[in-house]
């Protein structure tokens, strides 16, 4: 075997290899890397250096050392992240392999010819990258018997939004309105043209002592159409102050036909600054609970959530309800739930650990279930729906929990006709309206409560009605078994779940006892 | 008591067929009523009867008793469930009547309108969400009592005249030793509140008073059968 093909198939077995080569796309491209914000930030104060020194170097004599760090060390750091950008952009040694094994299939002889090329074909692709060519720019100052290079200096300025996370997104703007924009660069083009050989053809021939020829003209009718109106160039005949007239308004008209795109497309791109924002708050998040459908019930699930200080974000297809969901105070984006982009970004695999199907669509429902579960199956989901068939396809398809509104309804009815005052009794302390409370305190290993006898803790004294006891079982497969009214030689030990009435205080007291 | 009501129950959408659902499985006799332009709802074997609801006659035939039945409101609307609450209230002033509502605004609407207690569908939803995600053993405590997932129920008993717990005080009453758990009083000499803080004062308990107790349904007989013995 070739000896290069072999340090290609050695690389790609290298476990080391690859973690160092992570590591810096990490640092280099991942914005949701933790340490990436310290290599931006530390990026950004050495090209303000850079910037500084050059400016203080048109007028003033700057010492040796700091002329030294600009050339030497600015440099370095920029050629660095120049390579490694050019190193993580993508592998050679995968480009190797494929080469290899296409010529094995085919049986062909592996042609270096062939290899270099397509190399060379994959990294000019990087290297003729907007941002790989400011980059390379912004290197360009380093080389001091060039004067004129100097100027580039500001493309280090440039390199600056690369590592400031909202600038990049303007970039896109300018993208997003590129027909707009060049239509309306062509207009403005047009009427400068129009304008400029019309002044010249008026006033060129010595009428006016500042026109010595067409570049005037042009930079005349540029400065009169943009409103900036220097001054320095003026129309002196009747006819050249008509067209000056003429292209005034049209200007006006232009200008602000300029500015409304630019600010309409600016609120376009900062509802998306903002989910990224929204995205990019959660990354340190864990546990989190996303809902899915702001509607009725996502609303009042959403109240609820709040309240007990759970972590969520709540997902909507529709903008306006996705709006209104920021404007209540939440975390909300504007997204399609069954697709899986919106959960790859938020982090299926390690922040979120509930997912709450709440449209009021079943078939929406099902369809965002099965996308979360297929994306990662450990995540609980709890799907609303308002049919029994559809509950059973939904159990069906790995959904953990199922709600229907009606069958709570239907419950709810049930226990009412049986005993009303219960009824009520459990109403005042499932919706917690009064200040009696119904909570729940888990025995943690080492906690006071483990090793006790339930008649060793005083519940009666701290006003507690102790309900019952879950008791965590042995295997996954079996529920948890819940002991009603324990008796008092009902040893409690770790993991037990207690579920406990009382006044908030009592439980508060409770809690921070035994907690 | 579980189960032996009689209730008319009005409406047969979604939320009426669980209402059905539930209250046959609890043992309770459910009649069904529809309005008349409701199309007619197949493969069901069960009774329904059309009427017309802005017909009083039409509802005069359905001979309710006040005092017996218990009138649940499931239509699929809120105008129509408003409608008749409104209706039944106007025709007996001292039946129980229920609505399913689907907004706190409705809930204000049914409860000014005469509804005895009103069931929002989605408030109930999202608090049953919610308490399933932040406290999950209590959910799941609740469900074992009050959706009797096993023997284990919560139920009131009135204390009766002449009962040999008339006028005993309330740390008397050996519930621990009967494996029943005491909820909440309601001490008529202090108004029909319901009182969960028992256990700071010791109520003295005299005739009409309600206890609410948790407990196996073989304990709670027990505890029947003892309170009805007479002094």
């Amino acid at each position: 075997m070739y000896k290069l093909v072999k340090t290609a198939y050695f690389i790609e077995g290298s476990g080391r290899y690859r973690v160092v080569k992570n590591f810096f796309y990490d640092l280099l491209e991942n914005n949701q890397y933790r340490y990436k914000k310290f290599f931006d930030i530390f990026m950004i104060l050495v090209i303000l250096s850079s910037v500084t020194i050059l400016v203080i170097d048109v007028r003033e004599h700057i010492p040796q050392w700091l002329d030294d760090y600009d050339l030497y060390f600015v440099t370095t750091v920029f050629v660095a992240e120049y390579f490694l950008r050019m190193w993580v952009y993508s592998d050679i040694h995968k480009i190797i392999i494929d080469e290899y094994e296409e010529s094995l299939f085919l049986n062909k002889p592996f042609s270096y010819a062939k290899l270099t090329w397509n190399i060379l074909r994959n990294k000019w692709r990087y290297v003729t990258s907007i941002s790989a060519l400011i980059d390379l720019i912004a290197i360009l100052p380093s080389y001091r018997s060039l004067r004129i290079l100097r100027v580039f200096v500001l493309f280090r300025a440039f390199k600056m939004l690369r590592y400031t996370r909202s600038l990049t997104g303007f970039f896109f703007v300018l993208k997003n309105k590129k027909f707009e924009l060049i239509t309306l660069a062509t207009l403005f083009l047009f009427f400068i043209f129009i304008a400029g050989i019309m002044l010249y053809v008026f006033e060129g021939d010595n009428d006016n002592p500042n026109i010595h020829n067409l570049f005037d003209a042009f930079y005349w009718a540029l400065v009169t159409i943009s409103t900036v109106g220097y001054g320095d160039i003026s129309p002196v005949t009747p006819e050249g102050r008509a067209v000056s007239m003429l292209i005034i308004v049209a200007g006006v008209g232009l200008l602000s036909f300029f500015t409304s795109i630019i600010v309409s497309s600016f609120a376009e791109r900062l509802d998306v600054l903002r989910e990224d924002r929204v995205i990019h708050e959660t990354a340190k998040k864990k546990n989190m609970t996303v809902i899915c459908g702001y509607g009725v019930l996502g609303k009042l699930v959403a109240k609820g959530l709040k309240k007990e200080n759970v972590e969520f974000i709540i997902l909507d297809i529709n903008p306006a309800l996705a709006e209104e969901a920021h404007n209540a105070g939440y975390r909300a984006i504007c997204a399609d739930a069954t697709k899986s982009t919106i959960f790859e970004d938020l982090g299926i695999h390690k922040r979120i650990s509930n997912v709450l199907c709440l449209t009021s669509d079943d078939i929406q429902n099902a369809f965002i279930a099965v996308n979360v579960k297929s994306l990662n199956e450990k995540v609980t989901v709890t799907a609303r729906c308002s049919d029994d068939e559809v509950a059973k396809n939904l159990e069906f398809a790995g959904v953990d929990k199922v709600i229907m509104p009606e069958e709570v309804a239907g419950m709810m009815g049930m226990v009412y006709a049986g005993e009303p005052v219960a009824f009520d009794a459990l109403l005042a302390i499932v919706e917690a309206k009064g200040k009696t409370l119904i909570d729940e305190v888990k025995v943690l290993s080492g906690s006071q409560l483990q090793d006790k006898t339930i008649d060793e803790i005083e519940f009666e004294q701290m006003r507690i009605i102790l309900l019952g006891i879950f008791k965590k079982s042995d295997s996954k497969d079996r529920p948890d078994t819940f002991v009603f009214n324990p008796a008092v030689e009902y040893m409690i030990c770790s993991e037990d779940m207690l579920v406990i009435i009382g006044y908030d205080i009592a439980i508060a007291n409770f809690k921070k006892r035994y907690q | 008591m579980y189960g032996k009501k009689n209730i008319v129950l009005f409406g047969y959408g979604t939320t009426g067929k669980q209402l059905y659902k539930k209250l046959t499985e609890a043992g309770n006799r459910v009649r069904v009523v529809v309005e008349s332009d409701d199309e007619m709802i197949e493969g069901e074997d069960i009774d329904i009867l059309k009427i017309n609801i802005k017909h009083n006659e039409d509802i005069f035939s359905l001979a309710i008793d006040p005092r017996c039945d218990l009138l649940y409101c499931g239509m699929g609307r809120t105008a129509k469930n408003l409608f008749l609450v409104l209706r039944l209230r106007a025709l007996y002033p001292e039946a129980t009547i229920l609505s399913i509502s689907n907004s706190p605004e409705s809930t204000r609407k049914l409860k000014y309108a005469g509804a005895n207690s009103v069931i929002d569908l989605y408030e109930a939803t999202a608090r049953r969400t919610v308490s399933s995600l932040t406290k999950p053993a209590v959910t799941k405590a609740l469900d074992e009592i009050v959706y009797r997932r096993n023997d284990l129920r919560m139920m009131e008993m009135a204390i009766e005249k002449y009962s040999v717990y008339d006028g005993k005080k309330l740390s008397e009453i050996p519930f621990r030793k009967f494996g029943i758990i005491l909820i909440a009083i309601i001490d008529k000499e202090l108004g029909d509140k319901l009182i969960f803080s028992y256990s700071t004062i010791d109520h003295m308990l005299d005739e009409d008073d309600v206890l609410v107790i948790v407990g196996k349904e073989k304990d709670l007989a027990k505890l029947q059968v003892k309170m009805l013995k007479k002094n």
